[in-house]
């Protein structure tokens, strides 16, 4: 959990840089994608993570979006979903490029809610969503091989 | 496994209905929640600062040339300006009258997507001498006033918003009408006569309308004419600043006897 909060200040400090410019992707959401999938999923560690991203989310949400709530709606929708798709998919079916898919459709869904719940939606938002998408396949890349890398040392 | 899953839905069902009493919160109560905003932002504040310093250092850096000879040219405008009103004044026989008001600089540290024509919150409040209804300009254009104030910082609400009405003249005919914004990045000069005709370019100021903001201070240029209805024709107004990306305003403050210029 101390690498998410983390995680969620860098993406503080990168909204601050680029304010105006660009939407900084949601790491801290992808973070917390992948914590889920990497762990353990019993009860307990699935309910600490869905407080945790509905408290990262509220915080984001007094910080930048001016709507309490939202984004940690969002993100426990996000938690939810994850847990529900890993947690019946069969151990050999839990792979990075799932994991991948997961966190992307994830990310493209938190992406949008935004996107439909700003007062008005134009072509600069529209612009700001696409790159914000953009910027964080990278990321999503990154984290995949991390988990491939975390599967390969696990099975070895 | 079932318990489990009980266990999990109970906490996603409680956290949905913390989200959704929050939004609620949030509508009902717009006032104390900004108050939480302001408050996350102060706490914030901290560990963003070098964050802001290195926004900060590249924004000058990209902008100093254009900056620069933005400011050279405006300068160059004022001046002239200033030594036709001193020779009109001194014409006139009248005391010129002394500068007793001061520019603020301050930085905009916070601009909600979904407000971004309405308002954006700077750096600089109460402490600093900020008061609330001061005028706030960039580029040596007025882009708002100073809605709300706390001890270090204030939230400054656009020319852009519609909720901001202004009385302004265009400088050239003297012509008086309202600027309004319309919440999506236009100004308009409201309430002119059909019959009046502008032309493209013509500068509107200020007019004059209270302690805090003073006559003649730029907004934009006449852009072109919209849609006339009640014997009135609104015109819309290109503004002098760079709405879309502002970074440094500055506050215009009161000088020490209490007046401006």
């Amino acid at each position: 959990m101390i690498a998410a909060v983390i995680i969620w200040l860098l993406q503080d400090m990168i909204q601050v840089l680029a304010m105006g410019f660009m939407l900084v992707p949601e790491f801290f959401l992808l973070v917390v994608v992948y914590e889920i999938v990497s762990g353990p999923l019993s009860s307990t560690r699935i309910s600490r993570w869905i407080w945790f991203a509905f408290a990262g989310g509220v915080v984001w949400d007094l910080r930048w979006v001016g709507v309490p709530g939202m984004t940690a709606l969002i993100n426990v929708l996000a938690v939810v979903l994850v847990y529900r798709i890993w947690n019946r998919m069969p151990a050999g079916g839990r792979s990075a490029p799932l994991f991948a898919l997961l966190a992307g459709v994830t990310h493209f869904l938190s992406g949008i809610l935004h996107y439909l719940a700003w007062a008005v939606p134009s072509q600069a938002a529209l612009r700001l969503f696409m790159i914000q998408q953009l910027i964080a396949v990278p990321v999503l890349v990154m984290l995949s091989l991390i988990y491939a890398f975390r599967l390969r040392k696990n099975h070895a | 496994m079932t318990h489990r899953l009980n266990n999990i839905l109970i906490n996603t069902l409680l956290a949905v209905f913390c989200g959704l009493l929050l939004l609620w919160f949030s509508t009902a109560y717009p006032f104390l929640s900004k108050r939480l905003v302001d408050l996350t932002g102060d706490v914030l504040s901290l560990p963003e600062k070098p964050a802001l310093e290195l926004r900060m250092i590249v924004q000058a850096a990209s902008n100093w040339v254009l900056e620069r000879k933005n400011l050279q040219d405006r300068n160059k405008e004022l001046e002239l300006e200033n030594l036709a009103l001193r020779r009109a004044l001194q014409s006139a026989a009248a005391p010129i009258p002394e500068t007793t008001s001061e520019l603020l600089g301050a930085r905009v540290t916070l601009r909600y997507p979904n407000a971004w024509w309405k308002e954006v919150r700077v750096d600089k409040g109460a402490r600093h001498g900020v008061r609330l209804g001061a005028p706030v300009v960039s580029d040596g254009f007025l882009i708002g006033v100073v809605s709300s104030v706390r001890d270090d910082y204030a939230w400054i609400e656009l020319i852009t918003s519609a909720s901001f009405l202004l009385a302004a003249a265009v400088d050239d005919t003297w012509d008086l009408g309202v600027v309004e914004g319309d919440d999506r990045g236009n100004i308009w000069l409201q309430y002119t006569p059909q019959e009046k005709k502008f032309e493209r370019g013509m500068i509107v100021s200020t007019a004059l309308v209270g302690d805090y903001l003073p006559p003649g201070i730029p907004i934009g240029k006449i852009w072109g004419p919209g849609e006339g209805r009640d014997g009135f024709l609104p015109w819309r107004i290109a503004s002098g600043a760079h709405l879309t990306q502002l970074y440094n305003v500055q506050i215009l403050l009161r000088g020490a006897e209490g007046s401006l210029p």
